[in-house]
């Protein structure tokens, strides 16, 4: 290797572990990564601006755009507090169905849009029907964190990791949908299992309180009725466009844009609102990571640690799987999927294009997938949305610490993954060969 | 007229004074805010009314203004019972709050300089305070006006 390379390398593992122990900020981090691999020449203005592979990847930071301002619209018909207050009442204050419907609303959510956005959404409105209910909010928001991050695995568009995958493999929203949907569902059956066990502590059922949930006016949430159904028409339309890519073959990231477009002029609402929800934060973080992989991807270093992982794996695909379920789900845990994936995506891409085509290879996209999305789950730290809850919840005077969360947390992660791995098993090795 | 001429003495509150209290102080004095002093009784800050109205609703609804259309008549009353869970201090130790400290001016300040001080740190209430430190009371927002409007009138009738 060059100098300029080990200089590369140094660049990328020092900012990676500043992003990893949070010692900067992370967009700070990112940009100062690309910004000194530019300095170094480790990659240019041509390769940071228009190469897909070493540089920005614009798919992804428009399909994540497109989709921030769809939310951004959604969430101002109350529709996520209609769907919540609803689900109490259906669910007679009931606390366990309560749990079970609002983990369903969330994962469906999630599966739809991002889990961040998911849980902001719902964690105030299960504050309040917890209040109404008499019940400890903590397990239910907690449930609601894991049950974002297992739902948004099912799609392309559920978590930004399946982004960054989808573009580096070429992986289209009905691959996913195929792929990895099922095996959530099951997850999501299980998951509502352990929820019974994991919090049982928390069900306590006093018939007095439900007339208060009961009293609870879900329809006065929807404030602009025509502003729902314009901004769900949207939604089903930018759904459909992603389904039919194979007939259109329209990008995502033109499909998301042209609905945000759409949402926007069918909407009228002020660019305040829509653009609150746009978290420019991660689009630039995003931007620099994106440099900084890029310049690794220019000089080499990614193909040839591609070819030296192909060589010591010879074609054992299932070796390979496993060990990207489980090291993404112990790594994403720890530290951002995000970067993770950014990272690691252009090396699994090596390494399926290394040997012949076919669902043993394309294993290793699901598995990282599935270990990188799953494994956020863990701990507190370990997923945006985990953050977030914990966020809310302290500032509600209820306090979960990490080791609280990581408690439940590090049980779904682990059962989750697991269970993976007989379906990446059966479905690639056994009946896919 | 002089910041002298517009000071009062205000009922203060404290850290731990309760809720109910302290919306009692707010509304029996026709105050656009209250003024929290500190342990030695000095006035610290000035919380404004709508900051003060935080303590009848829940974080949640804070957060997610519109949930705040679910509740009915009787949903409503009973939230803004638990007002008597809380104290100012409460206020105080939450981070979407941002009480502004009490501006200082001299017994000698003019009533332009009282407005201009209120406008640019928009706070509701001011300590008028001579230079050895000594409190003469504070100038409240609806005092200032009412003085404000006097002069008004009176400069309408000379011409």
């Amino acid at each position: 290797m060059t100098a300029q390379t080990w200089a590369a390398v140094a660049v990328f593992a020092v900012t990676y572990l500043l992003i990893a122990t949070e010692r900067v900020h992370r967009v700070m981090a990112a940009l100062g990564g690309a910004a000194a691999m530019v300095l170094i020449g480790a990659t240019d203005g041509e390769s940071a601006f228009f190469s897909e592979a070493e540089g920005i990847d614009w798919n992804v930071i428009f399909l994540l755009l497109g989709m921030m301002i769809i939310v951004g619209v959604l969430q101002q018909t109350g529709i996520f507090e209609f769907l919540a207050v609803w689900a109490a009442k259906r669910a007679r204050g009931r606390p366990f169905r309560v749990m079970v419907l609002l983990v369903l609303i969330t994962a469906m959510a999630s599966a739809l849009l991002d889990n961040v956005t998911t849980v902001l959404l719902i964690a105030p409105v299960t504050l309040l029907v917890c209040e109404r209910l008499g019940t400890p909010p903590v397990p239910f928001l907690v449930a609601e964190a894991l049950a974002s991050n297992i739902g948004g695995t099912a799609t392309l568009v559920g978590d930004p990791p399946n982004i960054i995958i989808a573009s580096r493999a070429g992986l289209s929203f009905n691959d996913f949908l195929v792929h990895l949907a099922p095996i959530v569902v099951l997850l999501m059956v299980v998951f509502i299992g352990l929820c019974r066990v994991l919090f049982r502590s928390a069900f306590r059922y006093d018939p007095q309180r439900v007339t208060r949930v009961m009293a609870l006016e879900e329809r006065e949430a929807i404030t602009d009725p025509r502003l729902l159904w314009r901004a769900l028409a949207v939604l089903a339309m930018v759904l459909v466009a992603f389904v039919l890519h194979p007939v259109t073959h329209i990008e995502p990231a033109v499909v998301a844009l042209l609905g945000a477009g759409l949402a926007v002029l069918v909407s009228g609402l002020p660019s305040r609102d829509y653009l609150a929800d746009v978290e420019w934060e991660t689009l630039v973080f995003f931007m620099g990571l994106f440099v900084m992989v890029g310049s690794l991807v220019r000089l080499g270093v990614i193909e040839d640690l591609g070819t030296a992982a192909a060589e010591a794996l010879d074609g054992r695909y299932l070796l390979a799987s496993t060990g990207l379920l489980f090291g993404s789900a112990v790594l994403s845990a720890v530290v951002d999927n995000i970067p993770y994936v950014a990272t690691v995506s252009p090396l699994v891409g090596d390494l399926v294009g290394s040997g012949p085509a076919g669902p043993q290879a394309s294993s290793l996209w699901w598995a990282l997938a599935l270990g990188a999305d799953l494994g956020g789950n863990a701990t507190a730290v370990g997923a945006s949305a985990n953050v977030v809850v914990v966020g809310i919840a302290a500032r509600n005077g209820h306090p979960i610490s990490f080791w609280q969360f990581t408690r439940y947390g590090l049980v779904v992660a682990a059962i989750t993954v697991t269970l993976c791995w007989p379906y990446l098993w059966l479905r690639y090795f056994v009946f896919g060969g | 007229m002089r910041a002298a001429d517009l000071a009062e003495d205000l009922p203060l509150v404290t850290r731990d004074t309760d809720a109910v209290s302290a919306v009692r102080a707010f509304t029996r004095n026709d105050l656009t805010g209250v003024v929290v002093a500190d342990a030695d009784g000095v006035p610290e800050m000035v919380l404004t009314g709508t900051q003060l109205l935080r303590l009848a609703v829940p974080g949640y609804v804070m957060t997610d203004p519109r949930l705040a259309h679910v509740y009915d008549e009787a949903g409503a009353a009973e939230l803004v019972e638990q007002l008597r869970d809380h104290t100012v201090g409460d206020l105080l130790d939450d981070t979407e709050v941002t009480p502004r400290p009490v501006p200082c001016v001299l017994p000698e300040d003019t009533v332009i300089e009282l407005a201009a001080l209120m406008c640019a740190e928009r706070t509701p209430a001011v300590l008028v305070r001579d230079r050895d430190g000594t409190p003469h009371g504070v100038v409240t927002l609806p005092r200032l006006m009412s003085a404000i409007l006097g002069i008004a009138d009176a400069g309408d009738g000379r011409s």
